[in-house]
């Protein structure tokens, strides 16, 4: 009998794991500690745990002493600083939050914001942090606000936006005046079909599709007031679409546009294959070094808009609503957003802060005759009236699906009417399933 | 196993048969080895799961729970932040109007039927030159092997940057009046492209596997062969083929599941949008694109997975059932 029980028990083993691998996934719902208060009034300390987002290779020291300075004015506080690397940041956090080990302060773009708010992970900042709201620029202050929610959920950090940089010797090539570089889309249009007959189809104006920003600074209505549909595929982004096409066909938007990357069409412009690239002032050292010729002709330019506001990319610092250290998390994340920290973050690398007056500071108005400060005060003139143009709720599937689309449209497949239908309904359905 | 009848039987058969005559010494050692006969004998039904154990348990966390894990959220609306509630077939269904579902198992089958013929046929013909026994042929070996060594990542980038428009091969091709050709900008050239990149890149590896096949070829066989006048391709046809079949067979398997998942070099040379309007996204590819990301549809991305489980399935035993066939 004892042998026959003893020889049951792995049968009882395999079917316990058998039974645990099915039971287990459905275990996993609903996973995660429901967490802490929304009530940030409390007494500042305990450990807090603090993620940027591929920050440490280049600011490791600036991180450092931001975080001994919060440390010494709360003692009873510790923050533990991570850092992701940029590649699949999205991903990691989604993995994060799902198995609720998400940092207690993370670093945010709205478009990240916004899911997490949705799924409850990030704090209300106007309920537990409102009072810090006028630091801030009110334009800042609203981009991590979530079409179909109340509330605001990160604190506005660094803002970014970056000049046009265009070729001059291909410029004059084609007879233009490389002085007067295009401002508006139909300038543009112009001056690149200029460009490519000159050169007859050797040099492209641009190496990149229009993006969703292109769509919101050509003055397409992007989304509906109530933010529960897309509206780009109305008479003005068919008519944008429709004018990218005729580059395309002129090969005035470069053959490889379809399939481009940021650092591709880095590389051609690099190469003196494209005409116009968008940058940073980061980009005018890369190009001293490794494109000396390109250098000595290189121009700067606003970026194109026919709305005559630039789009500007707006970074945030969210709280994890389960953090059990709320206080201390809202003083920290606030810490790191305030003026004095953005301000000497700013002087560091080329970002703009988001607080009130700082883009006043003579470091962003005065010029000392480097092209670094030239293409820093025309960034932090234009941010004084940028809009993010990317809406909150247009997801990593809907960029995709608006860039199949308008390939779809620049092959010729689809009319340009036909296709951004085809996204706006795509990314309906997709906006309804999020 | 006994079953308790039997082992009631048993001890009633002892009890008829009474007390066996004990030998002066023998009664207590007997009883003493009677405890660790016991604990042998349970030792012999626990200890090959004792063994088996790790194993086991990394199966089962590795690859039996997200296997499980995958077939249950495919019949959810299970979403990366949100926990998902039972849709039936809704997901399935769904992916029958999906175009770019079309797309990707359009790809992914003809990868296959491109890839599989070339990684069956080319490795064998570069094993039979390089098992020649000349001066110098293991640099050719070890030249031919290299590229498996060789990072994915590393590779597509070389071959990226050698395919572009101003790349190496367009300035060849320019050179000698042929023009440009736009291998990373057409859809066609684009996926054709990426195939020749996994052909280069796996031929090294099936060249090893034939080479240790062709080296239990008897070469009787091919003496007899050749002293019946048969040629050099005659022997391969009716020698080499068929004794080498087996293995064939096996690198057809291996490759049509290698080629069907495909994700990689599709990725590297089309790009995240994978290629132009998406034309040369793969299955996989279209997996990693719905189901990643804050937003990332895991009951539908759970779905595609489940149909290429059942497709790489289908394949194996359409291959396994073709080799049986060819056998009979």
């Amino acid at each position: 009998m004892r042998h026959s029980r003893i020889s049951r028990s792995p049968r009882r083993a395999v079917a316990a794991a058998a039974l645990a691998a099915v039971m287990l996934p459905l275990s996993a719902c609903g996973g995660g500690d429901e967490g802490g208060s929304s009530d940030a009034s409390g007494k500042v300390e305990g450990e807090i745990t603090f993620q940027t987002w591929n920050l440490k290779a280049n600011f490791k020291s600036y991180f450092e002493g931001l975080i001994d300075d919060f440390e010494k004015k709360y003692p009873d506080a510790k923050v533990k600083w991570v850092d992701q690397p940029g590649e699949g940041y999205a991903d990691k956090i989604s993995a994060d939050a799902a198995g609720g080990t998400l940092p207690d302060v993370v670093n945010v773009s709205p478009d990240l914001v916004a899911p997490l708010a949705k799924a409850g992970i990030a704090l209300d900042l106007d309920k537990s942090a409102g009072k810090y709201e006028k630091e801030y620029l009110p334009g800042a202050w609203k981009s991590h606000q979530v079409p179909g929610l109340e509330g605001t959920y990160a604190f506005p950090w660094y803002l970014n936006t970056g000049p046009l940089f265009y070729n001059k010797r291909l410029f004059k090539d084609a007879g233009l005046d490389a002085d007067k570089p295009p401002k508006t889309y139909d300038e543009l249009f112009a001056d690149a079909e200029e460009l490519a007959d000159k050169s007859k189809g050797k040099v492209a104006t641009l190496a990149n599709v229009p993006t969703v920003e292109d769509f919101g600074r050509y003055g397409v209505p992007l989304m509906n007031k109530e933010g529960t549909g897309f509206t780009f595929n109305d008479k003005k982004g068919v008519e944008l679409l429709t004018k990218y096409k005729k580059l395309y066909d002129v090969k005035a938007l470069d053959g490889q546009a379809l399939t481009a990357t940021p650092e591709s069409t880095g590389k051609k412009f690099l190469t003196e294959a494209v005409a116009m690239n968008p940058g940073s002032a980061l980009d005018l050292e890369k190009f001293k070094k490794d494109a000396p010729r390109l250098y000595q002709n290189i121009g700067i330019t606003p970026q194109i808009s026919s709305t005559g506001k630039d789009n500007m990319y707006v970074m945030g610092v969210m709280v994890n609503t389960r953090t059990k250290r709320t206080p201390a998390a809202v003083a920290f994340a606030h810490f790191v957003t305030d003026a004095q920290r953005q301000m000497s973050f700013a002087k560091k690398v080329a970002i703009f802060p988001s607080t009130k007056g700082s883009l006043d500071d003579p470091y962003f108005t005065k010029a000392d005759g480097s092209d670094v400060a030239r293409v820093r005060i025309a960034a932090a003139k234009s941010l004084k009236t940028a809009v993010n143009y990317t809406p909150v709720l247009f997801s990593e599937q809907m960029k995709i699906e608006l860039r199949n689309a308008v390939a779809r449209a620049l092959q010729g497949k689809q009319s340009p009417k036909e296709a951004l239908d085809n996204a706006v309904k795509a990314c309906d359905r997709l906006l309804k399933q999020s | 196993m006994k079953s308790p009848a039997a082992a009631a039987a048993r001890t009633a058969g002892r009890a008829a048969e009474g007390p066996a005559p004990q030998k002066s010494g023998t009664g207590p050692r007997a009883a003493a080895g009677r405890r660790p006969a016991r604990r042998i004998r349970r030792q012999l039904v626990t200890s090959p799961w004792l063994f088996a154990a790790p194993g086991l348990v990394i199966v089962g966390v590795f690859i039996l729970y997200p296997f499980v894990s995958t077939i249950i959220n495919s019949f959810t609306d299970k979403r990366q932040l949100v926990e998902g509630k039972y849709v039936g077939l809704a997901n399935f269904r769904e992916l029958l109007h999906d175009d770019m579902f079309w797309i990707g198992l359009r790809n992914s089958t003809l990868y296959v039927l491109v890839v599989v013929p070339a990684l069956v046929v080319l490795p064998l013909l570069l094993a039979l030159l390089v098992q020649k026994q000349i001066p110098g042929i293991t640099f050719f070996r070890s030249a031919f092997y290299t590229p498996v060594v060789a990072s994915i990542v590393v590779v597509g980038l070389i071959w990226v940057w050698m395919l572009d428009e101003r790349g190496l091969v367009n300035a060849v091709l320019e050179a000698v009046g042929a023009g440009k050709v736009g291998f990373l900008s057409d859809q066609w050239l684009l996926l054709f492209s990426a195939m020749g990149v996994t052909v280069w890149k796996g031929l090294g590896y099936y060249m090893i596997i034939y080479l240790a096949a062709l080296a239990n070829v008897p070469r009787e066989l091919h003496e007899a062969a050749a002293v019946d006048g048969a040629g050099p391709v005659r022997r391969f046809l009716s020698v080499t083929v068929p004794a080498v079949r087996s293995t064939m067979v096996l690198v057809a398997a291996l490759s049509s599941v290698a080629a069907f998942k495909v994700f990689s070099e599709v990725y590297l040379m089309a790009g995240p949008t994978g290629g132009p309007a998406g034309e040369d996204t793969t299955l996989v590819m279209l997996v990693q694109r719905t189901g990643t990301g804050l937003t990332g549809r895991v009951g539908y991305a759970s779905a595609i997975s489940v149909v290429i489980f059942v497709v790489t399935v289908a394949l194996m035993l359409l291959v396994l059932r073709a080799d049986r066939k060819e056998d009979a």
